[in-house]
């Protein structure tokens, strides 16, 4: 029997700000006004907004909602708080929202002033997921997603020979991707050589091989897809959606598998629920918060076998016109860090073949995943149903 | 990623905020002794110190010192000082430890070349008095 929320939701709006490093609006006012664009773009009127999953902690709440659009009547007020997963976990909330009738139109939302606000380091002492982190290991040196997740990074070079190479391959091919998009931080090319020479941050990581501190606001809107489908846009349902949480998930330290992040159980669910597997997937927007976290990821989606993440990667596979494109946009290695919305954006614009130079020929199906927190995953499985 | 000044005046080093949890730790730890969690019920380690035994669900639990060898899970080089009071001492390892009696500790690796590290070697916690409240964890190759 098919999975009850299986394509009873649709992302019907998207909306993102110009991303930048330097900007003299607050992240409450980028979310705003990415969240304006995305309600603009599904044709609706903000008075239509029923629901609010805005990012959090960081950038504005219910109340700014209501505020500044006017919200009459509001029925569902949430926060996902997984980090880099909230994202697309977010949408299984507003998804359950829209099938349900609690709501009509869910605005999920980011806005954040992360080059020009606080910092990675300040900014994650406000988590309380990382409450662990920051008294057994901030004392002794370790606090930045960097140096945490380097380990593991380190430890799957060191059990299936995962090298440089291959991370340095995942920063170029997306900053090619990046370089067809026109609103990215980073636009010029990269190769190998500079990602090699480039500065080492915490090791096996170099600088390119991390995310990018960036300012700027993006925003979708979630609706029922039955009444989506006379909105402005092709329609672009959900198929599946899942959340995962790992073991241990507030300390990396002390999980069994370092290896083994919340993404391997949300995957299992959200395939089933699409009722697809991995060979139906057209394109995949990866959360790239590290190169080696995209790698490790491919293997637990199963395009890979375990260990052989490294390799996958090479030899063009994950470029446009490759066996399975990534990261088409230039994600957050490149295009901007607006904790992953951008990739679920660029999976809806593909399937809507909305993408410009970017675009992946006759993209039906497409997979996006959200990651953070030490390890919290989700992914989303969308379909061009138009 | 930052690549601001150093403040003139360095920070100081983060400290930890025992809980009444995590209490007895680093009372241990003052003491020169690595005092581990342990249920009262069902007898099995846990580490970081909680409320609650996730195996048997027991609310009972008593602090146990035990031994100081591991081996190492793995390890990070830290070259970039996100917090700048580490600046003068990076590079430095941060090795990821199974400790023989079976939870991990995160510290400092002292006294070897990262590039002769090896996943399973052998290293031994020691204890560095950082203030007159705190002692924090370090390791060394055996």
């Amino acid at each position: 029997m098919a999975h009850a929320l299986r394509e009873r939701a649709a992302v019907s709006g998207i909306g993102e700000t110009a991303y930048t490093r330097g900007t003299q609006k607050s992240g409450l006012a980028l979310q705003l006004e990415a969240s304006l664009k995305a309600i603009e773009d599904a044709g609706l009127s903000p008075r239509d907004i029923d629901g609010v999953v805005p990012y959090f902690p960081g950038g504005g709440i219910a109340e700014d909602f209501i505020a500044n659009l006017g919200l009459p009547d509001l029925t569902l007020s949430l926060f996902v708080p997984m980090g880099g997963a909230t994202c697309v976990a977010a949408i299984q909330s507003a998804a359950m929202a829209v099938a349900t009738g609690v709501c009509k139109n869910v605005l999920i939302s980011v806005g954040r002033t992360g080059y020009s606000g606080a910092r990675v380091s300040t900014r994650l002492q406000q988590f309380p997921q990382f409450a662990l982190a920051a008294e057994f290991e901030a004392p002794i040196g370790m606090f930045a997603p960097a140096q945490l997740y380097a380990q593991g990074a380190r430890r799957h070079m060191e059990l299936y020979g995962t090298t440089a190479r291959h991370f340095a391959e995942v920063a170029v091919t997306t900053r090619q991707h990046a370089i067809l998009n026109g609103n990215v931080v980073m636009s010029k090319p990269l190769t190998v050589e500079d990602h090699h020479a480039s500065r080492m941050i915490s090791d096996p990581f170099r600088l390119f091989d991390c995310s990018l501190e960036s300012d700027g606001g993006a925003a979708i809107i979630v609706s029922a897809a039955d009444r989506a489908r006379d909105l402005k846009k092709p329609l672009v349902t959900i198929m599946g959606v899942a959340e995962g949480h790992p073991e241990s998930p507030a300390s990396i330290a002390q999980r069994p598998d370092l290896l083994d992040f919340g993404l391997v159980k949300a995957a299992r669910r959200g395939y089933a629920m699409a009722g697809v597997g991995p060979k139906d997937i057209d394109v995949a927007e990866i959360y790239d918060c590290f190169t080696f976290t995209v790698i490790r990821q491919l293997e637990i989606l199963g395009f890979c076998r375990e260990g052989e993440g490294g390799p996958f990667v090479m030899d063009g596979r994950i470029g446009l016109g490759g066996e399975l494109p990534i990261n088409t946009h230039g994600g957050l290695l490149s295009q901007g860090h607006v904790v992953g919305l951008n990739h679920v954006i660029e999976l809806t614009r593909q399937l809507r073949r909305e993408a410009g130079k970017a675009q992946v020929k006759d993209a039906e199906v497409g997979l996006v995943t959200g990651y953070g927190d030490m390890g919290d995953g989700s992914l989303a499985i969308l379909r061009r149903a138009a | 990623m930052s690549t601001a000044p150093a403040p003139a005046s360095l920070p100081e080093r983060p400290m930890p905020t025992p809980t009444r949890e995590s209490q007895p730790y680093w009372d241990g730890m003052r003491e020169g002794r690595f005092m581990l969690q342990h249920c009262a019920s069902c007898g099995k380690v846990r580490h970081y110190p909680r409320p609650v035994c996730p195996h048997c669900f027991s609310m009972e639990s008593e602090f146990k010192e035990a031994p100081l060898g591991g081996a190492i899970h793995a390890w990070t080089v830290c070259h970039h000082p996100f917090n700048f009071f580490f600046k003068a001492q990076a590079p430095y390892i941060v090795a990821l430890v199974d400790m023989d009696v079976g939870v991990r500790v995160n510290a400092p690796l002292r006294g070897v070349d990262a590039a002769t590290l090896e996943l399973g070697q052998k290293v031994r916690l020691q204890f560095e008095p950082v203030s007159k409240e705190v002692t924090l964890p370090f390791f060394v190759t055996v």
